[in-house]
């Protein structure tokens, strides 16, 4: 119990007791019973789908019951017009769903929140039609009547429970799909992407192809549901690309947890079950259906299985005195999941592991009349800079000066109106920012981009060999991905001086602690150059002096630093040189000691004296 | 399941619901889960009687039709031939297959079906079929989609004409009546738009006609005035509409306020007096419609009774499709009176017997289409009430 407690999940009580309900309760139980807990299960698979774009990739698609839909036609067609069977169409029945997703997601899927939601309604509303006025395929709104009922290698599946134990089966293996794929670090790199998605492609990751991979996935899970539908119901008709499957695939999700496998399974459960449940209560059954809903989303936000996790957390944390919030075990010690790794390496201070071998003092960063304009104003204004490997860059100017769209535009955020930027001799400009990342740019934010729900640790981690973060690799690897990892992460960590922090969620660390972190996280990508980002901010002068002999002792590590700062106490000790820019140009480059005296620079900050 | 179970009027098991309050709906929440996970047996009372569940759209888009459905058959179940007992329960069915079949495996998980008052929706029906073939329980229904009875099972019976009788009779009132040569027909994108729009073109050719405007609508649609204003521009002499009770409003009211005079000859939709109640007399003026039969306009003695007490038992008006499923459903019950007293008596009173209702003469042509007549009725422009102004009777042919 404690390690199920201290995971915080509950897939294993659900397990026991589905279970028992199987080995207890389904033999007795009526056709009736078994048809809606049928249907529940091809609603679960539906929910299961819609947990990678709506849950994972955040993205609220609301095409998920067409993709269902599709996936019932093709099966529906093929049985009855061609005698195709149920399995013998499922390459094409969720095949096609998957294309579908596909051809969509060149134009949708780079759109973001409601017209993100508003394109894939859309999508919905144009297969429907097609559906209701292609008569000679399709049936029209009629349908088609007489589809065959579930089948297997050739033997049909006759009689409800045989029906349900299929369905359920392909729920349990779906499950088991969804679990691998998001237990271990992709999910992590979800969790970033959904989060910051800037800071997600900053450390590597792309995100598009992270938004696309949960895409069709989606897709293909609501293509095997619709396909088990249309051959459970028997008939099909338009109704299965109606948009009450998407309220209902999105309740689902809602109301059972949207982050939680095992919360497509318990909200599918519950909110198909719900309604037949309270059917004693006659015309009023919709009007109860709706309060019950009503009150879980007002009073569980989280959904039920969430609420679950955080009642048996709570339980558990009376035995387990380790305070772990976030996706870290409770249990988790970093010795041991070092050893589990067998990585974890020597962590003496000044001796970077991850980072990238001495590269000299050779130009690594250089930018040639870099313009950048918003509109009318000009942010960046013929700027000209370079960063030496080894060596650490200050940039200053007052708020407003351009300082952090440099940065963007070196990671690839904003690219450049006009102007080069190099790195290492190559013109980095016009790329993409997860392409900037992997050639060796890793980068802070003002504000610290953590990912809330996961641990210090795991917010590391996920920038371990973010580049091949990929379904596949997901599958092949599972959490053990995550374990071997984590060594590594923790070394950064300790070395960062924020080791003491792992296992706390990212979401309470105090803000100075976070900036820490998030260094570590970039240290994380093995940079060439590292882009800080005000990181003096929120620590006191002890922690200052502390950060930066460790800032000091990674450039010794042979890695370029632009740092971003307006602490000079802590920024003129650090630099090597030092740039500063005020209304987008460079108005001063030197020593520190040159460019705080240079008049130009008091003038920027202090403005004109009086005559 | 029991706590649906009653005899007598559905709503004095509301009314007992409803002053259970909330603790009284726990307790039956918890018993509702108890039978469906549990599967408890289901008590039955010694008196012999035929379970007859309602299981029709009460909620969606067809709920004004389903309410009539239900009303219907409540009528007769409420008011059965001497030594007839039903017990019945009403079900939503919504208006998706799953809902039907739902709320069909409920209904025969309960306990020994005697015949089912089935959903309208031809969708639901298509659902319904394999399982009421399967555990050989007659289905007694208004929907009018043709394929219903084409699928050669033995348990479906229909009491509204299929929709080849009353496209039938709406193209050949049509043409008798108004002379038509070139006809518009806007129709809706629904299961009912379609099959009925494919029954119109087959009436129409059958009589050497080719529509020169066709436009298939959304129920969504509210502005009729662009679909009106292309038929006009096509030169048509005649609007045939397959439209739902509310688009036939909107579409009425558009065609007045457009000042157009082309005839018109709607279909069911029309006939209902919910879809009636929407528009001014004067708006209906000379607008005729399709339907099985017009009780509100009262043409016999069982009519103007039929209206009475369904007017003293629901406070509204009732219309063809609650008048088809009283009959059917009292036809059901003439043949438990008679001593069919299984589902499977019951399927073969209803395949091989005869029974004059309050509409018409019912009686299968070997597939289960029992309602062989059409009328037409027109308003005159004072009165929302219509005059049955034809009959058509067709032959009970397979």
């Amino acid at each position: 119990m404690r390690r199920w407690v201290a995971h915080g999940g509950v897939a294993l009580p659900l397990a026991v007791a589905a279970c028992a309900y199987g080995v207890f309760v389904l033999p007795h139980a009526s056709d009736y019973a078994l048809r809606v807990l049928t249907v529940a299960g091809v609603y679960a698979l539906l929910a299961l789908g819609y947990g990678f774009i709506f849950g994972q990739a955040g993205a609220l698609s609301l095409a998920q019951g067409t993709f269902m839909g599709v996936g019932a036609y093709v099966s529906g067609i093929l049985a009855v017009r061609y005698g195709v069977a149920f399995d013998a169409a499922l390459p094409v029945s969720v095949g096609l769903p998957v294309l579908l997703a596909l051809l969509v997601a060149i134009p949708v899927l780079r759109l973001q929140t409601h017209y993100f939601a508003l394109a894939t309604l859309l999508i919905g509303q144009v297969v429907l039609l097609v559906a209701t006025q292609w008569e000679s395929v399709t049936g029209g709104a009629n349908g088609i009547g007489g589809v065959p009922p579930l089948s297997l290698l050739g033997h049909p599946i006759e009689g409800r429970l045989p029906q349900l134990l299929l369905v359920w089966a392909l729920v349990a293996a779906g499950a088991v799909l969804a679990w691998r794929i998001v237990s271990g670090r992709l999910g992590d790199a979800f969790a970033l992407t959904r989060l910051h998605p800037v800071a997600a492609r900053a450390i590597g990751i792309d995100t598009g192809s992270l938004r696309l991979a949960a895409f069709l996935l989606s897709a293909g899970f609501a293509g095997l549901a619709g396909s088990l539908y249309v051959h459970a119901i028997g008939v099909l008709s338009p109704d299965v690309l109606g948009f009450p499957v998407m309220i209902t695939c999105l309740t689902i999700a809602v109301v059972g947890s949207r982050l939680r496998v095992a919360g497509a399974i318990a909200g599918a459960v519950v909110i198909i079950e719900l309604p037949e449940w309270a059917r004693f209560l006659r015309d009023d059954y919709l009007l109860a259906f709706g309060c019950i809903l009503l009150l879980v989303v007002v009073a569980l936000p989280g959904g039920l299985v969430e609420t679950a996790e955080r009642l048996l957390g709570w339980v558990g944390s009376r035995a387990v005195p380790s305070v772990m919030a976030g996706r870290v075990p409770a249990i988790f010690a970093p010795a041991d999941e070092a050893r589990m790794a067998g990585t974890r390496p020597a962590m003496t201070e000044g001796v970077g592991p991850f980072i990238a071998a001495r590269a000299g003092d050779a130009d690594l960063l250089t930018l040639v009349g870099v313009s950048r304009r918003f509109g009318g104003v000009l942010a960046l204004d013929d700027v000209a800079l370079t960063v030496r490997s080894g060596a650490v860059l200050g940039l200053i100017g007052p708020n407003g000066s351009g300082k952090t769209t440099l940065l963007n535009v070196v990671t690839g955020i904003f690219p450049a109106d006009a102007g080069r930027v190099r790195l290492g001799g190559r013109d980095i400009a016009g790329r993409a920012p997860h392409a900037i990342a992997r050639l060796g740019v890793a980068r802070t934010f003002q504000t610290a981009a953590l990912a809330a729900e996961l641990s210090a640790l795991d917010n590391v981690a996920v920038a371990r060999g973010a580049a091949r973060l990929g379904v596949g690799s997901a599958l092949r690897a599972g959490r053990r991905d995550r374990a071997v990892v984590r060594g590594e992460a923790m070394a950064l960590l300790e070395r960062m001086g924020a080791g003491a922090y792992a296992a706390e969620a990212a979401g309470t660390l105090p803000p100075g602690i976070a900036r820490l972190v998030e260094i570590a996280r970039a240290l994380a990508t093995e940079p060439r150059l590292l882009l800080l980002d005000e990181p003096a901010a929120g620590l006191n002068e002890t922690e200052q002096a502390d950060l930066g002999r460790r800032l000091r002792g990674i450039a010794e590590d042979g890695v370029g630093l632009l740092v971003i700062e307006h602490n000079m106490p802590f920024l003129v000790p650090l630099a090597d040189r030092m740039v500063c820019l005020d209304q987008g140009r460079v108005i001063a480059e030197g020593t520190p000691a040159a460019v705080q005296s240079d008049p130009r620079v008091i003038e920027a900050y202090l403005g004109t004296p009086p005559p | 399941m029991q706590g649906d179970r009653r005899l007598g009027s559905p709503k004095k098991g509301l009314t007992n619901a409803h002053h259970a309050g909330g603790l009284g709906y726990l307790f039956g929440m918890a018993f509702a889960t108890l039978v469906l996970f549990g599967g408890l047996p289901v008590a039955h009372t010694a008196e012999p009687a035929p379970d007859v569940p309602v299981l029709v759209p009460i909620t969606g888009f067809l709920a004004a039709e389903g309410s009539s459905q239900r009303n219907g058959a409540l009528l007769a179940l409420q008011n059965p031939p001497a030594g007839v007992h039903p017990r019945f329960a009403v079900t939503d069915t919504g208006t998706s297959p799953e809902g039907a079949v739902n709320a069909l495996e409920r209904a025969l998980s309960d306990g020994e079906v005697t015949v089912v008052v089935a959903s309208m929706l031809g969708t639901q029906m298509l659902a319904m079929l394999p399982i009421a073939q399967a555990q050989k329980v007659p289905l007694i229904t208004m929907s009018g989609t043709a394929d219903i009875t084409r699928k050669g099972n033995p348990y479906i019976f229909r009491f509204f004409p299929a929709d080849s009788v009353v496209k039938g009779a709406q193209v050949k009132y049509a043409i008798e009546a108004h002379h038509i040569q070139k006809p518009a027909v806007i129709y809706q994108t629904t299961a009912y738009g379609q099959s009925g729009h494919a029954e119109i073109l087959t009436a129409l050719a059958a009589a050497g006609i080719k529509p020169v405007y066709e436009d298939a609508l959304d129920v969504g649609v509210k502005d009729m005035r662009p679909v009106i204003a292309k038929a006009v521009a096509s030169g048509a002499d005649s609007l045939l509409l397959q439209l739902h009770g509310g688009p036939t409003a909107l579409f009425l009211k558009a065609v007045a306020a457009m000042d157009v005079h082309l005839p018109i000859v709607a279909g069911s939709g029309l006939s209902q007096p919910a879809t009636v109640a929407l528009l001014e007399p004067a708006e209906l003026k000379g607008v005729c419609g399709e339907t099985g039969s017009s009780p509100i306009s009262g043409e016999t003695p069982a009519a103007r009774d039929f209206l009475a007490r369904y007017r003293d038992a629901f406070h509204t008006d009732p219309d063809g499709f609650a008048l088809g499923q009283y009959d059917a459903t009292m036809m059901a019950l003439e043949a438990v009176a008679k001593g069919a007293t299984s589902a499977e008596a019951v399927t073969k009173a209803l395949a091989t017997g005869s029974y004059q209702g309050v509409a018409m003469t019912y009686k299968s042509n070997g597939h289960g289409d029992m309602a062989h007549s059409a009328v037409i009725v027109c308003f005159d422009g004072t009165s929302r009430v219509p005059a049955v102004v034809r009959h058509y009777d067709f032959p009970i042919s397979p």
